[in-house]
């Protein structure tokens, strides 16, 4: 005897599992890609007049000759190296700029009671509403034309690592009023400075919000596109996402390229996101909560 | 009594810093406003120069042309070129390596677009019998050195441009000699003497002491600041006779080489001496006079521009000063000692949103005010303000449409037409969202369901990828040759379709690309919030009677709008600024009709070069996610209250 709920399960499974294939089709696609050691957009050359069988061969998401070509190419006849490093470096100082900023102002909103601690924090969550053009085209006369930090270092990390800082300084901020003030207290009354307590027990203690902090700065740096498409002029300096529009934009189509680099900046981000997914979605949903 | 008492007693402090304040401040801005005036009269002097070349080769031939060129350019050693290009053709030059008349080469192409620029201007300014754009460009290279660039007319018509480069650093530039120290620091001591010798009476609320200190300051600060400003009208009357005396220098050579009649008379307009606009100032004759009445409208106009920021200077330090007398300064000072580690832990953060979020957020808004492009940035400030012209520009330009014998043409570059296709946008995108993010968390949440981890993980994938990859990926799917999605079109007897050609099309290219990128966030939100629905509530239901229907309407609908709502509203600010999917996929096309409000601005800013009308533009859509976010206070306060 058949059960009616396994039946439609099979029915559940069947729809979803189609709605899987096409949701990943794009992602198998570009796999294939980069796999196919050739730059045209379309994975098998078709003949004139192709048929039904040879049009689905021609969309199946799986390269005529399977070659790491575009993938050793892409590091030794492009650029790609270059700005994969580009991109590790500012995304790291970044990190490290914002989560400096980020852990120090969050302490001082969550220990200290001082004059304006209300507006500053104020301050911080208004400055989320700016939209970014808004602030693209101030920041690009300031940062480029009257500072010249354009094609440089410095000038993206500076405008990564403030623009972060609001959410994390919140996020960790939330973190450290959770954390008993009996242990500060115990450690004030035996002498320890306030630096000393910063340093040697909430820093510790808030380790798993300043990795979250950090992965968060360190994503908003790597992902970023416009801005560093404005800074950075000069082919030399560009960055991994920079990089990946030039291969592809404009004239020029070297799809095989930006498959290949395509993968390669997208695995660490994706094995991150997969692995702190619900880290991320509770402090999305937390402001709505509270 | 201590020296720390006495300062506690006595309006020193106060009154010393309060003077310092709005000495310093008044003098920053009487300082500019002479480095404005020096400025302008360079400019002025070089705008006659070219001005009068214009003119004097205005109906000549070609060959004529080029022959006063070099005569005038001899004339005056300030002048140091002269080039006149016409069309693609560089028609003359004083350079010798130039050859002229020549082609324009392809690096001399930025000529050729600014002479088209210029024509632009001058047409949209006779097309709508309003001055609006400035057909006179001019540019300080380097100190001293401006480069003037301005219609050349042939008979009477736009022919091409005229740029003409002067070296003006020795140039007679007005000053008043005298020093600019002594009289504040003057100044400076007499108030700190009052200062000693006014005692204040803590205890009451208004004493003599207390007045005469605001007396003192207002009395000194007012005398300063009339005696620069009449410092700063000696320079502008000095000005306007270097600029006369250069005027009929110039002119007598020309009516003596016979290239233009010198009128003496004052009554006759002087067409050499105009604003950027080519309107002439009127301020001085034909004859090389100085009109009273034009030169007193002049110093007036600038006193009343000056006046309204000094009263702002004085009123701030006439807070310095009344914070000190009432003793509020105290009592900060002894607040940010008695809280220094806070303070010292907020700074750094602090600063960097300072400088880098909330000053470039307020230099915006500033240069919305201006008519701010690549080619006037190094213009004065005060040159290129226009008040509101930018936003009567954007919101006040209704020509959304145009009938024609073909039926209607949309005008893709107005600012409703991306205002409409941007809520289109927004809302098609939302709905797509969570009506596919709804269907598949309610698929995942079938009791009894295998492999729920394995969907959800692989469901969420498409989140994970940085979402330019994606734009770019779809990009080429959407590709109208090589595309996989003509591909499956035609493996089904279609017609393949140019996705970027139209209007729909290409939007269906966006809507696509950002729905396969937003639903993972609305299922695991949508989902998170179902799984925490207690069951008994549904088996409750179903013993009643319920049908299906019935559940879903008043049992999940209702529980899940607590969570639905703010994601909503989440993903109406995300979509209504996605940049990144409307830039990358489609980038606007065709023809800017798919560009959404964010983009249209980046591409005025960079593509155009109009920094300024750009940023009133953001300004703009600043406003929108402004009065949306009042809107979703309240509904989310709503939610809440449910």
């Amino acid at each position: 005897m058949a059960d009616p709920k396994t039946k439609n399960h099979i029915w559940l499974h069947l729809g979803l599992i189609s709605f899987t294939v096409l949701a990943l089709y794009p992602v198998l696609w570009v796999l294939a890609l980069s796999f196919s050691g050739q730059q045209s957009v379309g994975l098998i050359d078709l003949p004139q007049d192709p048929s039904f069988l040879e049009r689905f061969r021609a969309i199946l998401p799986l390269p005529a000759h399977w070659s790491v070509t575009n993938f050793v190419e892409v590091w030794t006849e492009q650029q790609f190296g270059r700005w994969l490093w580009n991109s590790v470096i500012i995304s790291l100082m970044t990190t490290l700029l914002g989560v400096f900023l980020a852990c120090t102002a969050a302490y001082a909103f969550s220990r200290f009671r001082f004059p304006g601690r209300s507006t500053g924090m104020l301050m911080f969550l208004v400055s989320q509403m700016f939209p970014g053009t808004l602030m693209l085209i101030p920041l690009f006369i300031i940062i480029v034309k009257q500072l010249e930090l354009g094609n440089t270092y410095l000038g993206l990390v500076i405008v990564y690592a403030t623009t972060s800082i609001p959410f994390c300084v919140w996020m960790l901020k939330g973190y450290f009023d959770t954390i008993p003030y009996d242990i500060e207290e115990s450690a004030l009354i035996d002498g320890a400075s306030r630096l000393t307590i910063f340093w040697r027990i909430i820093l510790p203690l808030a380790k798993p919000a300043i990795a979250i902090t950090a992965l968060f700065s360190f994503m908003t740096a790597w992902n970023e596109f416009i801005l560093a498409s404005v800074f950075m002029e000069s082919e030399a300096n560009y960055t991994a996402p920079v990089g990946l529009r030039f291969f592809v934009g404009g004239f020029s189509s070297q799809w095989g390229y930006f498959a290949a680099g395509s993968v390669i900046v997208s695995l660490p981000v994706v094995a991150l996101f997969l692995q702190l997914q619900q880290y991320l979605i509770s402090g999305l949903t937390a402001g709505s909560v509270k | 009594m201590s020296i720390s008492e006495h300062l506690k007693r006595s309006a020193i402090l106060g009154l010393g810093i309060s003077m310092l304040l709005a000495l310093v401040l008044s003098a920053l801005l009487f300082r500019a406003e002479e480095r404005d005036l020096g400025l302008q009269e360079r400019q002025r002097l070089a705008v006659l120069q070219a001005n009068a070349l214009v003119l004097a080769v205005a109906d000549t031939d070609a060959e004529a042309t080029r022959k006063r060129v070099q005569e005038i350019q001899k004339l005056d050693p300030q002048i140091e070129s002269v080039i006149i290009v016409a069309g693609a053709q560089l028609l003359a030059s004083t350079r010798p390596e130039d050859a002229a008349p020549r082609q324009l080469r392809r690096e001399e192409k930025p000529l050729f677009d600014l002479s088209n620029l210029i024509r632009t201007a001058r047409e949209t300014n006779r097309g709508e019998e309003i001055v609006r754009k400035k057909t006179i460009q001019v540019e300080e290279a380097a100190q001293g050195h401006l480069v003037v660039t301005m219609p050349y007319l042939a008979a009477g018509e736009f022919a091409g441009i005229m740029q003409m480069q002067f070296n003006l650093a020795a140039a007679d530039v007005g000053t008043v000699a005298d020093d600019t120290v002594s009289l504040p620091l003057l100044m400076l001591l007499l108030a700190l003497l009052a200062g000693v010798m006014l005692r204040l009476d803590a205890g009451r609320r208004i004493d003599f002491a207390k007045l005469l200190a605001l007396a003192v300051f207002l009395v000194i600060a007012v005398f300063y600041q009339q005696q620069r400003i009449g410092r700063l009208e000696q320079i502008e009357k000095q000005d306007n006779k270097s600029v006369a005396a250069s005027y009929l220098a110039t002119a007598e050579q020309f009516d003596r080489l016979g290239y233009l009649p010198l009128l003496r008379d004052p009554a006759v307009v002087n067409l050499w001496d105009t604003d950027h606009y080519q309107r002439p100032r009127g301020l001085i004759g034909a004859d090389g006079s100085i009109s009273v009445e034009a030169q007193t409208r002049q110093l007036g106009k600038r006193a009343d521009f000056i006046r309204p920021i000094l009263w702002v200077i004085d009123l701030l330090a006439v807070a310095v000063l009344l914070m000190f007398v009432y003793g509020y300064a105290a009592r900060a000072y002894a607040a940010f000692k008695a809280h220094i580690d806070a303070y010292i832990y907020v700074a750094p953060a602090m600063i960097g949103m300072l400088v880098l979020v909330f000053f470039p957020f307020m230099y915006g808004i500033t240069l919305s005010f201006t008519d701010t492009t690549l080619f006037n940035e190094s213009l004065p400030f005060s040159d290129r303000l226009i008040g509101w012209d930018n936003f009567k520009a954007i919101l006040g330009d209704f020509n959304i449409y145009q009938s024609t014998a073909d039926g209607i043409s949309w005008n893709y570059q107005n600012f409703y037409w991306t205002l409409m296709v941007t809520v289109i946008w927004t809302v098609t995108n939302v709905t797509v969202g969570v009506t596919v993010g709804f269907m598949l968390a309610m698929a995942l949440n079938t009791d009894g369901l295998k492999g729920k981890a394995i969907y959800r993980v692989l469901l969420i994938l498409p989140w994970a990828i940085p979402n330019y990859i994606t734009a770019l990926v779809w990009r080429g799917m959407f590709h109208p040759q090589f595309g996989v999605i003509n591909q499956v079109l035609q493996m089904f007897g279609m017609e393949p379709v140019a996705w970027f050609d139209g209007v729909v099309s290409s939007f269906i290219t966006g809507l696509a690309t950002n729905g396969w990128l937003s639903f993972p966030f609305m299922m695991v939100v949508i989902l998170g919030a179902l799984q925490s629905i207690p069951k008994d509530m549904y088996e409750a239901a179903e013993v009643e009677g319920a049908s299906r229907w019935q559940r879903l309407r008043y049992i999940t609908l209702p529980l899940l709008k607590p969570t639905l709502i703010p994601a909503i509203v989440l993903s109406v600010v995300w979509t209504f600024n996605m940049f990144n999917i409307i830039f990358l996929v489609s980038g606007g096309e065709p023809a800017g009709a798919n560009e959404i409000l964010v983009t249209k601005a980046y591409k005025i800013a960079f593509e155009q070069y109009q920094y300024a009308y750009a940023a009133a533009y953001s300004t703009v859509i600043f406003m929108i996610l402004l009065v949306y976010g009042f809107f979703q206070t309240r509904i989310t306060k709503a939610t809440e209250s449910f």
